[in-house]
């Protein structure tokens, strides 16, 4: 009992210990191995795109700013997708060093707001620059048109208005070259050349007002923008864009930096506490092996003593049935000998009558008065020649016939009391042969079931009339089907087959035409029955001997005593079974059938 | 010559048979972008959009739909100069087309709002549009079991606001008028313009017109101040609140006056002009851009050339011309 909780005990500490190294590997395994690398590098990539398209976006800033392109689609388009894989990078789990988040957080915003500060000022840009590109682009043609008005003067007033014309010219370049380099001077100096114009305008003719303040708006408009072009270029350059792209780069590096760092220092511990494992599944694989070692020496030790030990069982298991058949034997023998005691008793009693019986008949016939008749005879022949005086008369011839006379009435009584004796004698002898008869049945009466073997029974019964089977040719075909050991009575079983086969062979004496043959058949049927048939091709039984012929005393032989078979039936019922007789008519075989229950001999001790 | 007629014939013909497209040049690279093609979005959504686009319910009293002011067969807006909201009153700013709207960079006249979601969130609780809230729109819809199919089988999560807006959206951004003859001309079909047109596209250039109206949208890309060479408010009078522009966002000084440029195509079929709707015709939009946003003195020939080219940006809608 102690032994058995001992054992459970240790079994779940086997059970804890398992499950316990299993999950500090799968920890260590987990921790190891959490696969950051790909959203880093998803990340790192996304926040690279941003970059390239940042940088796009100022390629595309500074084309518009020299009028490369009126297409201001592509000053759109990189914010579009920027704000596109911005969802994307927020949408991604980014793992994050939980003391590092709010940093992280923090540059984020840092970049939110830049990438706002930067949208607005490029909106901003695009509104002016416009406006600022398209009056640069028409200064040469509003000054055209004033050139044209002039060319339209006669050459006189021209000639007056030649100043103005160079005012004008000399406007239109500072304004051209402010666009170039902005400075405060050339500004001035534009103001200057605005007031001239202003001035101009009141001694030009009429025609001149439109396109000269169409100019001078124009110009107005590019010393107001051109400055906050250029302001907004370099309010866009300085908004930190990049530089938090940079800062959102660098914190993801070195959040991965420190997390492959971890991870390096699970990957060591995973490796040594594999190497760990590694060790202890050598060690047990060795005990492993010498346990296996260990019971396959005990298994054979074990097994040699199991055949010596069965050996040995089945040497004293026979040297048991041989006492036991011994036994047997000998208690057969005693109960023979007490039966025969008995018997010889019985007899013996019978006998006292049977000698008492003899010895008066002996006594009777000694003192017989038949001698009487010897005598009378002697005086006839003496008197031979003269027999009829003698009896006449001779006074002892005269007494002969009288003596005769009573002689034979002597002779009579004494006959009468010989077979008086004779027929007491008779009956004394056929109660010794009750008695015999009774004894016999009485020693049939016990049953002796024991092992047997069937076939080895038949041969047993065969070599008994051995002798006579040779002596009379007769072969023997058998036909025995496979038969276990079966529970049976021995000796009234070989006594039923002897004496079949000893009919069997007196049936076929008479036969000279065909070869004597004998079939011994053992078959069983269903599980329980056992049939033993003896067929013969003799003399065969008539159809009106058929109900005979089991009967006490039956007998066609001459020397037969009818006794055979009726004993044979007798044992066959004594065993539970039957024995039965067929025969297709005179000349054409018989065939007796034992059938008795079927006991294996395993199946009931 | 022959030689080189032939030998680009020859080209021409090798580009039909390798694409199969219609008789073609290469497109030309010019600051006006063709029209991109119409998306191909989930159909679920779309056609719940399309659904969702004719639903008065979306308004408090069940009287408007996105339909009832952005009508389609109209040029995607109505010919009115200012809508009229949920309570019979007018709005105070003239509706833009729903056509092309995707294309915009920003929504609604200032710009206010990134997205086609966020402006649909905005017109339905907007007080005097539809002026209902979006808790009683998703109740509402939520509670036609047509709508609850719907939806389910466009979203897992079945009817909320978002979705709303989303599906509404996805179908508006399927809303392009494709195949104007001005696209064909960008995508190489030099010959579908007549003389005409091309000069008006030519001085449309040279005015400067392309300054704020160009790329994809012709427009719809910048801000710009609605007066650079003179104060437009000032001349036309009784100032408004919607006048402020994105001033009305920023508070900015800067942003007073600034609009969202608008796109031009099929600027012939959405008149009246501006946000204040107050150019009636085509001729007075013209007018109005070159006094004040332009500073210039166009010939009448000039102006009648520049017309005859928008004439050209209307595209189609279902197949049919708008």
């Amino acid at each position: 009992m102690r032994r058995v909780s001992r054992r459970r005990t240790s079994q779940i500490l086997l059970g804890l210990m398992a499950l316990l190294l299993a999950s500090t590997l799968v920890f260590l395994y987990l921790k190891s191995s959490r696969d950051q690398t790909a959203t880093y590098t998803q990340s790192r990539d996304l926040i690279r795109q941003l970059q390239q398209l940042n940088a796009q976006w100022d390629s595309e800033v500074l084309k518009a700013r020299i009028a490369i392109t009126h297409n201001y689609d592509p000053l759109v388009t990189p914010l579009t997708d920027m704000t596109r894989l911005w969802s994307d990078l927020q949408g991604r789990d980014t793992y994050h060093n939980p003391a590092d988040l709010p940093g992280w957080q923090a540059s984020q915003a840092e970049y939110l707001t830049a990438i706002q500060e930067k949208a607005r000022l490029v909106d901003q840009f695009k509104s002016h620059n416009a406006v600022l590109r398209n009056s640069l682009a028409f200064l040469p043609t509003a000054e055209d048109d004033i050139q044209a008005q002039f060319n339209r003067i006669n050459d006189e007033g021209r000639l007056q208005l030649q100043g103005v014309a160079t005012d004008t010219y000399d406007l239109l370049l500072s304004s051209l070259e402010f666009a170039q380099v902005t400075s405060d001077d050339r500004a001035a100096d534009i103001l200057v050349g605005l007031g001239k114009l202003a001035i101009n305008k009141e001694s030009l003719p009429s025609e001149f007002q439109a396109p000269v303040d169409i100019l001078s708006n124009h110009i107005s408009l590019i010393l107001r923008e051109q400055p906050v072009v250029n302001s907004l270029l370099e309010r866009i350059a300085a908004v930190p864009v990049a530089a938090r792209l940079d800062d959102l780069t660098t914190h993801l590096n070195q959040d991965q930096q420190a997390a492959d760092l971890v991870d390096h220092q699970y990957h060591r511990y995973l490796l040594i506490f594999s190497t760990l494992l590694v060790v202890l599944l050598l060690y047990l694989a060795v005990r492993l092996l010498r346990s296996f070692a260990e019971i396959n020496r005990v298994n054979r030790a074990l097994q040699s003593a199991n055949e010596t030990l069965e050996q040995r069982v089945e040497r004293r298991t026979q040297q048991l049935k041989d006492a036991q058949s011994e036994l047997m034997d000998s208690a057969r023998q005693a109960g023979m000998a007490e039966i025969a005691t008995n018997v010889l008793h019985n007899v013996g009693n019978v006998l006292n009558s049977v000698n008492i019986s003899a010895d008066l008949v002996t006594r009777k016939l000694r003192s017989s008065k038949a001698l009487g008749l010897g005598k009378a005879m002697q005086l006839i022949n003496a008197h031979q020649g003269d027999l009829g005086t003698f009896l006449t008369e001779d006074e002892k011839g005269k007494l002969l016939p009288g003596y005769l006379n009573q002689l034979v009435e002597a002779i009579a009584v004494e006959q009468q009391g010989m077979s008086d004796e004779l027929t007491q004698l008779s009956k004394s002898v056929d109660h010794i042969k009750d008695i015999v008869s009774t004894q016999q049945s009485y020693a049939g009466a016990s049953k002796l079931l024991e092992p047997v073997n069937i076939s080895a029974l038949m041969d047993d019964a065969l070599r008994m009339n051995a002798g006579a089977l040779s002596r009379h040719h007769v072969t023997v075909l058998k036909a025995y089907a496979p038969v276990p050991e079966i529970l049976g009575d021995k000796h009234r079983l070989l006594l039923i087959m002897v004496n079949l086969i000893s009919n069997a062979k007196y049936a076929m004496s008479n036969l000279s035409e065909r070869p004597r043959q004998i079939t011994l058949t053992v078959e069983t049927e269903g599980d329980d029955t056992l049939k033993i048939s003896v067929k013969d091709d003799g003399e065969g039984i008539p159809a009106e001997n058929m109900t005979r012929i089991f009967t006490h005393g039956f007998t066609t032989r001459k020397e037969g005593h009818g006794f055979g078979l009726h004993s044979c039936a007798l044992a066959a019922v004594e065993m539970n079974g039957q024995l039965s007789a067929h025969s297709d008519g005179p000349g054409l075989g018989a065939v007796f059938t034992l059938t008795i229950p079927l006991t294996l001999a395993g199946s009931s001790s | 010559m022959s030689n080189v007629v032939n030998h680009r014939f020859g080209l021409m013909f090798a580009l039909c048979l390798g694409t199969g497209a219609p008789l073609s040049a290469a497109p030309l690279n010019e600051a006006l972008k063709p029209l991109p093609p119409v998306p191909v979005l989930d159909p679920a959504k779309v056609e719940l959009g399309r659904q969702l686009f004719n639903e008065p319910r979306l308004s408090v009293n069940n009287t408007l739909s996105c339909a009832s002011c952005h009508q389609l067969t109209t040029g995607g807006a109505d010919n009115k100069p200012f809508s009229i909201g949920f309570d019979g009153k007018p709005v105070q700013i003239n509706t833009p087309s729903v056509f092309n709207a995707s294309l915009n960079f920003k929504q609604f006249w200032n710009g206010r709002v990134d997205t086609l979601e966020a402006q649909v969130a905005q017109v339905v609780i907007s007080p005097v549009e539809m002026g209902s809230d979006w808790n009683t729109v998703v109740h509402n819809l939520a509670a036609l079991p047509a709508y609850q199919n719907a939806f389910k089988q466009a979203y897992p999560d079945g009817v909320t606001a978002s979705n709303v807006q989303n599906a509404l959206a996805t179908y508006e951004r399927t809303l392009l008028t494709p195949n104007s003859r001005f696209d064909q001309y960008l995508l190489g079909n030099t010959e579908i313009l007549t003389t005409q047109e091309k000069y008006g596209y030519q001085r449309f250039k040279d005015y400067g017109c392309i300054a704020c109206h160009q790329g994809v949208n012709i427009g719809g890309n910048m801000f710009q101040k609605f007066g650079v060479m003179g104060d437009y408010f000032e001349k036309r009078g009784n100032p408004l609140e919607s006048d402020l522009g994105r001033y009305l966002l920023t508070q900015d000084e800067e942003d007073r006056h600034v609009f969202k440029v608008p796109s031009l195509r099929n600027v012939a079929v959405t008149a009246p002009y501006f946000h204040d709707a107050s150019a009636k015709t085509l001729e007075e939009a013209v007018d109005v851009m070159f006094k004040y946003q332009l500073g210039r003195n166009p010939s009448q020939e000039d102006k009648d050339l520049i017309i005859e080219f928008l004439k050209t940006l209307t595209g189609e809608w279902a197949g049919k011309p708008l």
